[in-house]
């Protein structure tokens, strides 16, 4: 008869290196197979929800730049999807445009972190300085338009602040030339070194039934095959009117969440391209909204936004009461969604692949505890 | 769309999606019969708080079709069954729900608070939370979380 077996149980974080900001996961151990995991988060919760009850519909853009900051713009466009459509506010041609050109741009930047810190978890180190190299070229048009780096508080209900400078599409289109070039670099940096094939490939399979089961989306979802982009499902501002692919794989593995990733930066790439041969002349900026002064804006009724951002469906309901402030504000956040799939994916398997595993799911903190 | 139970309202709403109104007692049977309609993906659970009565709003999804459905129900006793069985996305949206808004999810096992420490007094996201009274998280000698309302000598 075989004894009773103890298990043992081991902490990673809350700041653990390879968990990507405040996530704790207190593991079961039988020696190095995890048998269970207990997901706890919180560490960041600041309530944004609450404080967007309390300030006013035009305000509120801030704390959506802070849920996932290394996505900031993409953000600003769900959230304000819903709040324009509350507040019966459309913006002019031109902005929408500048609008999926930040996305867009956005959208390269965080896939590059998220790239960057895949690497890092399998003790890759130059990746990490190829993309944070080419990431701050796209944060230098950002603050060429913006004043920012990061949270940046670019677009308003209405338009976007300021209109975009003919500098910020030279530095865009400088970026693009070498871009491809480079990116075909740290493509191989990952496709031919070994270490990195044998410890994603195979590794923390995610069947596409469990996948819509859990409520995943985004390049994770794409990556177990299922073809789910909200920008052609149900496409806003212009994106019916550029020309793009969606990535799809059938492996479900860790390595096919990262490619997925590498052909979406491509897409993105294809887009911003497009955007700015199209960009039309007029006004940035709906009169409508700054007749107002933003603060007399009033809203009644209730409006759901899907958009699609870095880590998937991004999510904004609101309830407004005819009030200046919002009634209730809920996000789903996608980034939450997929960090609820670690738990069935790291059951029996070596704790360095949970590490991985978890690394693919590109999980930002500030979005995940909002 | 025919419906195999009684539904109290139907509308759209101003984003153009459909709302579908039921009552609680209905509820658990709308929701399955969505389910096997091919609405497999449920992307969001909501309560607002209506001041005397919960509303909770689920926007459900179908992948196939590309349709979006929204369920509304009203519960003034603040329970509502759970659909943890039909979907398991829902599992961290109801206790996200229970722990901001304390939404009662019946049927369900561990439902227990997703950001706050277990010991939290109130619920932050309901009308009546009291934002005057500060509560403090401080961590035991087992490295648990737990709330309270005496600052401490901390920073």
């Amino acid at each position: 008869m075989e004894p009773e077996r103890e298990w043992v149980e081991l902490n990673f974080g809350p700041h653990h290196p390879s968990m990507h900001g405040v996530l704790r996961v207190k593991a079961k151990l039988d020696g190095e197979i995890i048998k269970d995991i207990e997901i706890i988060i919180g560490y960041l919760h600041r309530n944004a929800e609450k404080l967007c009850e309390m300030t006013y519909f035009a305000d509120n853009l801030v704390y959506f730049d802070r849920m996932d900051y290394v996505g900031a713009m993409n953000m600003e466009v769900g959230y304000l999807e819903a709040a324009e459509k509350l507040l019966d506010i459309e913006p002019p041609e031109r902005a929408k445009w500048i609008r999926v050109i930040m996305a867009e741009l956005q959208r390269i930047a965080a896939h590059l972190v998220e790239i960057a810190a895949i690497g890092l978890d399998l003790g890759m180190l130059t990746p990490f300085f190829h993309c944070f190299r080419e990431r701050e070229k796209i944060l230098d048009v950002f603050t060429e338009v913006s004043g920012a780096r990061q949270e940046v508080n670019y677009m308003s209900i209405g338009g976007v602040y300021q209109d975009i400078t003919e500098r910020a599409i030279t530095l865009t289109e400088q970026f693009f030339e070498e871009f491809p070039k480079r990116l075909k670099d740290l493509y191989n940096m990952f496709m031919k070194n070994d270490v990195f094939l044998s410890r994603t490939k195979g590794i923390g399979i995610l069947d596409r039934d469990t996948a819509i089961n859990y409520g995943v989306t985004g390049p994770v979802l794409r990556a177990s095959g299922v073809e789910y982009d909200v920008r052609k499902a149900e496409p806003y501002l212009v994106y019916d009117q550029v020309n793009f692919d969606i990535p799809v794989s059938y492996k479900g593995d860790s390595l096919a969440r990262v490619l997925v990733r590498f052909e979406e930066i491509k897409q993105s790439q294809k887009i911003v391209e497009q955007a700015i041969k199209k960009l039309p002349d007029g006004p940035y900026f709906n009169p409508k909204a700054k007749k107002s002064l933003m603060i007399r804006l009033r809203g009644e009724g209730e409006v759901y936004a899907r958009t699609e951002s870095s880590k998937g469906e991004f999510g904004v309901y609101i309830v407004g009461d005819g009030g200046v402030k919002p009634y209730r504000v809920r996000v789903r956040s996608p980034a939450l969604k997929n960090l609820s799939i670690l738990r069935p994916l790291s059951k029996d398997t070596m704790i360095a692949d949970m590490i991985t595993t978890s690394a693919t799911l590109d999980l930002v903190f500030g979005e995940i505890d909002r | 769309m025919n419906y195999t139970v009684e539904i109290i309202g139907e509308s759209v709403g101003k984003d153009g999606r459909k709302i579908i109104q039921v009552s609680k007692e209905n509820f658990l049977d709308l929701m399955k019969d969505l389910k096997s309609k091919g609405y497999e993906h449920l992307s969001l659970i909501t309560g607002v708080d209506r001041k005397d009565y919960m509303e909770v709003v689920y926007h459900l999804h179908s992948l196939k079709e590309n349709q979006y459905v929204v369920v509304k129900v009203e519960t003034r006793d603040y329970k509502i069954p759970s659909v943890v069985d039909l979907w398991h996305s829902a599992d961290w949206d109801e206790r996200e729900e229970y722990d901001l808004m304390g939404i009662i999810f019946e049927g369900r096992k561990d439902l227990k608070r997703l950001f706050l420490p277990e010991n939290w007094v109130g619920h932050p996201l309901r009308k009546n939370y009291d934002l005057k009274k500060a509560q403090y998280i401080n961590v035991d000698k087992e490295g648990n979380d737990y709330a309270t309302f005496d600052e401490g000598g901390g920073w």
